[in-house]
């Protein structure tokens, strides 16, 4: 018999997430490792009267592509993808695989021109989401290669997976709708103020916000979630940040990230290991070494750094910043190929400051 | 490591059948426990210089699509199915299951209702393939369900399929160019005749097949092939056919199918197992009970029958007819939502006339 819990997080995905309604295209993207909340998640958009599309990709298939495909190959965007980008009403991201390191010996060369070409989709696919034309949610399936990079068990992961969904709960639906009461306050009294600083050790940042719409993350688009964010200005941001926690993107990872900003762009960039990964992603479009992101994790009952973004940037107690393109709905307008998220803890002794004031401190917000 | 018979396979589908060039757009539809194959074909398709896109079907979607579906969802038409029809240069399809029999209990009204309203989109795919815009090929991957359905081991089942697929031989692309010129001389006399008449037991039965051609199934568009068929006139067949094998379609199997025709038209059908599905099935649309192909296998590496068409209809000494749809690049003009290939054993005193003059006797052809 199957874990029951993935029926329950198909439909938290299905009905809260994306709200799927009778006739809604629904694209559902994942491993094949997921099979078990894929077919969940077909299920409940049947049961609810949409038409769902699967989309499964095979282990080791993206590194064939990086180590078989030429330049012609590399820049190809496939007229089905593009079409799917134009049509698809809803779209349920899974993530997982059977290796989350199966990337790293790749070009990174290579992954930028990929990037570069896939820009156009990935832009296309932001403001039809913007416009409110098409939801998207990301969630992350409990796989073993996850809970290795988190150093559990698989069963320890599952639940630290599906707790931070908060599929422990009577009602998660219910439970995601009071996170989404408790943020909105919060991005009401930020969406007034101008200027954000943010001092931490080895990190003095500001940045102008002025104008820019704080985002509650409430569960619409990632699974879990909690998180408030918005674009800053792009040319405002000023300083050092260091990152407490290593910053990965596509299988990769930098550790001791240290970026210092002038006007916006990011000046100097090092790492304590992979600087020439992290130099390589920093040049691989204009937008790549401007903020398209700030944010506040607030998902407390995620505690745990795990290698994973999705989860890692939830952390209740810290924020994070991604290089490269903003979240239209901000209003920010950076553009680029990369949106890199690199996570730093506040828990000990990190301070927010919003025009002069205090606002965050050791992890909580204090307003 | 992968069986490296797959990687030989791969080479066979993508370099023979597909021929895949530089920048062609290549689709891979395919089952999950296919992926040993589809991960070598991707590959191949990459070093090829095409652009591999793959569709993975995931075990019990699509029962979960019949056990929830209603009917604008049974009735619809995806526009990405649509999209994917419309632009790519190659098609692969990559059967293979966990369960060849989960479809069994649903409701032949539903199939029949997905059947109807993907009919149009069929008809573009034909269509395409006959404007030679669209080229494609299925193939099975030796998975166990289809194993057991055959009553062989996996290891068994594996050695069958390959050996089918001629990727035992040194050379299998050169194996099948043999057989390309082989069958070209059986399809160029067969292009001259006008009736064909066929002959077994519990079966007699005539059809015209003047002006309509003969196509050569060399294996590029089905791994493996081996048969030459034509679409016979839609309104000249006549007589009684007895079909040896049970016949299968959708998941479903019919025992012991006899089918009747006057002017084209089944105008009776009978079986000893599963008759409401092959009527229900006959009635899916006017097109449905006339036939769209008949065929002689000739793969003779093949003589096991597997329950899976794309194996059976190719037994070396069999004939096989299907209804519903015809291939127009035969000449045939049939239209239907449907296609159902049901196979006779002719090894055991079958005879084949060509206007008058036998043909094909117990399982051969007596030409030449």
């Amino acid at each position: 018999m199957r874990d029951p819990r993935y029926a329950k997080l198909a439909g938290v995905l299905v009905n809260y997430s994306v709200a799927v309604k009778k006739g809604d295209l629904v694209e559902i993207a994942g491993g094949a490792v997921a099979e078990p909340l894929l077919s969940e998640i077909y299920r409940e958009v049947l049961r609810v009267g949409g038409h769902p599309f699967l989309r499964v990709s095979l282990p080791g298939m993206a590194e064939t592509f990086y180590r078989t495909a030429k330049q012609h190959q590399l820049k190809y965007i496939s007229p089905v993808a593009k079409f799917e980008t134009d049509h698809v009403d809803k779209f349920i991201s899974i993530w997982g695989g059977e290796n989350t390191k199966a990337m790293a010996g790749v070009d990174p060369k290579k992954q930028a021109t990929r990037s570069k070409a896939t820009s156009g989709l990935f832009m296309r696919f932001m403001e039809r989401e913007a416009a409110g034309e098409l939801l998207w949610v990301g969630t992350q399936f409990p796989c073993n290669a996850s809970a290795q990079d988190a150093e559990m068990s698989l069963e320890d992961y599952e639940n630290f997976v599906l707790e931070a969904c908060m599929l422990n709960k009577k009602d998660p639906i219910a439970a995601w709708k009071r996170v989404h009461n408790k943020q909105e306050k919060i991005c009401k009294q930020l969406n007034e103020r101008k200027k954000i600083r943010v001092v931490a050790e080895g990190t003095d940042l500001t940045m102008n916000v002025e104008g820019r719409k704080w985002i509650n993350c409430d569960g619409g688009a990632n699974m879990p979630d909690g998180e408030i964010f918005t674009g800053p200005i792009e040319d405002s941001v000023e300083g050092t940040v260091s990152f407490s926690f290593p910053g990965f993107y596509s299988g990769k990872e930098a550790e001791g990230i240290r970026l210092t900003f002038k006007k916006g762009k990011v000046v100097k960039a090092t790492a304590s290991k992979n600087e020439d990964f992290l130099n390589a992603m920093l040049d691989s479009d204009e937008g790549v070494r401007r903020v398209g992101e700030f944010a506040i994790g607030t998902n407390y009952s995620i505690q745990k750094f795990t290698k994973n973004t999705l989860f890692d940037e939830k952390i209740g107690g810290t924020f994070h910043m991604a290089l490269g393109a903003s979240l239209p709905e901000s209003g920010g307008v950076n553009q680029s190929g990369v949106h890199w998220d690199i996570v730093n803890d506040m828990r000990d002794g990190g301070k927010i400051y919003a025009d002069g004031k205090i606002i965050y401190k050791d992890g909580k917000f204090t307003i | 490591m992968t069986d490296p018979r797959y990687k030989k396979l791969a080479k066979v589908l993508v370099e023979y059948c597909l021929d895949v060039q530089k920048n062609d757009l290549v689709l891979v539809r395919a089952g999950l426990a296919a992926s040993p194959l589809v991960g070598e074909v991707y590959r191949e398709i990459l070093e090829a210089g095409g652009h591999p896109t793959t569709r993975v079907a995931l075990p019990g979607t699509t029962e979960l699509f019949y056990g929830n579906a209603k009917k604008h969802q049974l009735e619809f038409v995806s526009p990405i199915a649509e999209c994917e029809v419309e632009s790519v240069d190659k098609l692969l399809a990559i059967r293979a299951t966990e369960n060849t029999k989960a479809l069994t209990n649903v409701e032949p009204e539903k199939q029949k209702a997905v059947a109807q309203a993907q009919a149009p989109l069929r008809q573009k795919y034909q269509d395409r393939v006959a404007a030679k815009e669209l080229e494609w090929c299925v193939t099975q991957f030796p998975c166990n369900a289809s194993a057991q359905d055959a009553e062989m081991s996996l290891e068994e089942y594996e050695d069958f399929v390959l050996r089918a697929c001629l990727v035992h031989k040194k050379d299998p692309v050169a194996a099948w160019k043999g057989i390309r010129r082989k069958q070209a001389k059986y399809c160029r006399y067969l292009n001259d005749v006008k009736k064909l008449r066929i002959v077994k037991s519990g079966t007699d039965i005539t059809m015209k097949v003047a002006g309509r051609k003969w196509i050569n199934s060399d294996g590029r568009h089905n791994m493996p092939s081996g048969e030459i068929f034509t679409g016979p006139i839609e309104n000249s067949v006549e007589g009684k056919i007895a079909f040896t094998f049970p016949a299968c379609y959708g998941g479903r199997e019919v025992h012991d199918v006899v089918l009747t025709f006057k002017n084209g038209r089944v105008v009776k059908a009978t079986a000893s197992k599963g008759q409401d599905f092959l009527h229900a099935m006959l009635d899916t649309d006017k097109g449905a009970k006339f036939v769209g192909e008949i065929a002689v296998g000739t793969n003779y590496a093949v003589e096991k029958f597997t329950k899976n068409t794309l194996f059976d209809e190719k037994i070396g000494g069999t004939i096989h007819m299907a209804v519903g749809s015809s291939y127009p690049e035969s000449g045939g003009l049939n239209k239907s939502g449907i296609h159902w290939d049901m196979v006779a054993d002719m090894r055991d005193g079958g005879k084949i006339y060509a206007d008058g003059k036998i043909i094909y006797k117990d399982g051969q052809f007596k030409l030449g």
